[in-house]
């Protein structure tokens, strides 16, 4: 009972796509039902933001076009434009969902192939905190080694694993595990 | 009574030596030769002690204020070690308070059933503080006689009177052959100074606290903020060794409690680094790594500085964390997940990895702490989604018991230094908290207030 309503959960949260045209900081993990507004940190002035398809760039036009390129690691992360990838409960297992999400990070890497990221493992709450820091690592280094067979550059990947500490989402019911069984993307630093 | 204590198997005890800090202060009260001291309830059930305010002289307010803390925390340090059975300070408050012993009420101390009241009166001379201690009966042919020598004084500060209420607490306890654990301390992770935002995709921090054994003047030990776990102490209560996410990856940090030093990291030759224990002797430290294989922690022995290489000592196909020792250093238990479903068990392994044993296991059980008696481990046993309980084993009989009853997710035990009480953390109140219960099970006090907080560990040094 309890595998299938995580895997409810994460089908839910991995059929919500980000926001593609909202001028602020899109949340990651939109929750329509949550009357709540969610926290977050102040909103830096408006910025377009780059569509999951772009349309194709005229080879003529500078780089320094695409807003993306030219911002710092924080800003990109801001942007949420790398996606999270959605774990079943006490699996380090990727689902198709998973893949996608992973499929559709490896073309941004591509195309950005100045980023260099950390791939973040993290876990519900349930399990114990130090088993959890291992299935953590698990986690990152099934979406890293999924990466790296798609051509992307092994030292362009790190991980590490945060177990149970940083929930992104701090509630006791499967809606908020599902957010939590995540292996976050994060760009660490540019490469010249 | 005394007779018929006696004939049953009391406990007779010879006065043990002063204790280190405060020190008994005045030849005259502390000339103790060998009194040989009966403490037993009658039909050996618990002493009943009454404890009234602490006589002080009119007109000096800080002083009346040090010695009502004293009274209290002395009160609340007797009442936690579960020795001596405390009558409610409330309870005797309108009984008449005095240092005169022959004018003490024991009639009014016998009705409220008292065995022995503890009467103190304090002095000052500037900032020192002197605080005498007498232990007196109440029933009998015991009524008005002092056991604990002619008394003892304290050599305390009137700006410490926390320290001043462990010390006698200790001393009291010693007269009972209780190693108390009022002067010892706890460490800690909270988030208090960093709590991540709830939707925020920056990470938040944590830092290692340490505290009171009762949970009084907490403080940050570390202030990088970054993500810190996993704090041990060394035996002697001045290091400790926790994790640190630092900028290469998760690593064990070492550092002094009490002195600015540069921490050092011991764990020399690869990354990443978990769950840090010191041996028992505070030589070594054992940890987990995942060096050798990414994401396959295994675990590995190292001399505490760092000089040489660490040893690896467990080589399984299944991730093998959160090393502790047995109290004589020999062994190590651990937690793994070797049936590769999820369900780790605990394991006992030589301190050399040589020999395995598997301890009996109905669910999963994660995160072994062993007893300082070496009878026992606690550890974290699955009880149910998302419980968790503290749970222990007897390793003789092997019989198991589960301490708390599913209310939040308990975790993370850790024994007093005298295996009386184990330390945890619970969701009990909502955010993680640390909290104390006996190890019959019994909730003794809530430790944490502020922010999420993990991961405890009680040192076995006094201060």
């Amino acid at each position: 009972v309890v595998l299938v309503a995580a895997t409810a959960g994460v089908a839910a949260c991995g059929g919500n796509k980000p926001p593609v045209t909202t001028p602020a900081t899109p949340d990651p993990f939109p929750r329509p039902a949550d009357p709540a507004p969610p926290v977050r940190p102040p909103e830096p002035p408006p910025r377009p933001v780059e569509s999951p398809t772009p349309p194709p760039i005229p080879t003529n036009t500078p780089i320094t076009a695409d807003p993306l390129a030219a911002m710092s690691p924080d800003d990109i992360n801001r942007t949420a434009t790398l996606k999270p990838v959605f774990f079943v409960y006490d699996s380090d297992q990727l689902d198709d969902a998973a893949r996608q999400a992973l499929n559709d990070n490896a073309q941004t890497l591509k195309k950005y192939a100045a980023w260099v990221i950390t791939v973040e493992g993290h876990c519900d709450e349930r399990g114990s905190a130090e088993y959890n820091l291992a299935l953590g690592d698990r986690r990152a280094l099934a979406a890293r080694n999924y990466l790296v067979s798609l051509g992307i550059a092994a030292e362009r990947v790190k991980t590490v694993s945060y177990g149970k500490e940083f929930p992104f989402d701090p509630g006791h019911d499967e809606p908020a595990w599902a957010k939590n069984r995540r292996a976050q993307l994060m760009v660490t630093s540019k490469q010249p | 009574v005394l007779v018929a204590c006696l004939a049953a198997g009391a406990t007779t005890l010879v006065m043990s030596a002063p204790p280190p800090d405060p020190r008994p202060a005045g030849a005259a009260l502390a000339a103790r030769q060998d009194i040989r001291i009966e403490l037993n309830g009658p039909g050996g059930r618990q002493l009943r002690f009454g404890l009234p305010d602490i006589v002080v002289a009119p007109g000096d307010l800080e002083l009346k204020s040090a010695a009502a803390t004293i009274a209290d925390v002395l009160w609340n340090d007797l009442d936690f070690e579960e020795e001596f059975y405390m009558i409610r300070r409330e309870a005797s408050a309108s009984v008449p308070v005095t240092a005169v012993i022959a004018d003490l009420p024991v009639t009014r101390w016998a009705e409220l059933g008292a065995d022995y009241v503890v009467v103190g009166s304090a002095q000052r001379s500037g900032t020192k503080l002197t605080v005498e201690i007498r232990l007196v009966g109440v029933r009998g042919d015991a009524a008005r006689k002092i056991v604990n020598g002619e008394g003892v004084a304290y050599n305390c500060v009137v700006t410490s009177p926390r320290a001043c209420a462990h010390a006698i607490s200790d001393s009291l306890h010693k007269l009972h052959g209780i190693d108390g654990v009022a002067q010892t301390r706890l460490a800690f992770v909270s988030d208090r100074g960093g709590e991540l935002v709830a939707g925020a995709l920056s990470r938040g921090s944590k830092e290692i606290y340490i505290s009171d054994y009762d949970g009084a003047n907490q403080q940050a030990v570390t202030a990088n903020r970054r993500l810190n776990i996993s704090p041990s102490w060394s035996p002697d209560g001045n290091l400790l060794a926790y994790v640190s996410y630092g900028p290469d990856g998760p690593d064990v940090y070492v550092k002094s409690v009490y002195e600015a030093k540069q921490a050092w990291r011991p764990a020399v030759g690869g990354l990443p680094n978990y769950f840090p224990a010191f041996s028992p002797d505070g030589t070594k430290i054992a940890f987990a790594s995942s060096r050798d294989s990414a994401g396959l922690y295994q675990l590995f022995v190292v001399d505490r500085d760092g000089k040489t290489p660490p040893r690896r000592i467990t080589n399984s196909r299944s991730a093998d964390y959160v090393p502790t020792w047995s109290p004589d250093g020999t062994k190590i238990a651990f937690a793994s997940d070797r049936t590769g479903q999820g369900t780790p068990r605990i394991y006992v392994t030589s301190a050399d990895g040589v020999g395995l044993e598997v301890l009996p296991c109905t669910s999963k059980c994660d995160r072994p702490s062993w007893s300082p008696t070496g009878e026992m481990i606690a550890f974290t046993c699955g009880t149910g989604q998302p419980g968790y309980d503290i749970c222990t084993i007897n390793l003789r009989t092997r019989e198991v018991a589960t301490l708390t009853d599913g209310t939040g997710v308990n975790e993370q035990p850790f024994f007093a230094p005298n295996g009386r009480h184990i330390v945890f953390s619970t969701t009990r109140y909502g955010k993680s908290q640390i909290a104390i219960i006996d190890i019959k099970g019994k909730l003794q006090r809530r430790i944490t207030e502020v922010g999420n907080n993990s991961f405890p560990s009680w040192s076995h040094a006094r201060r």
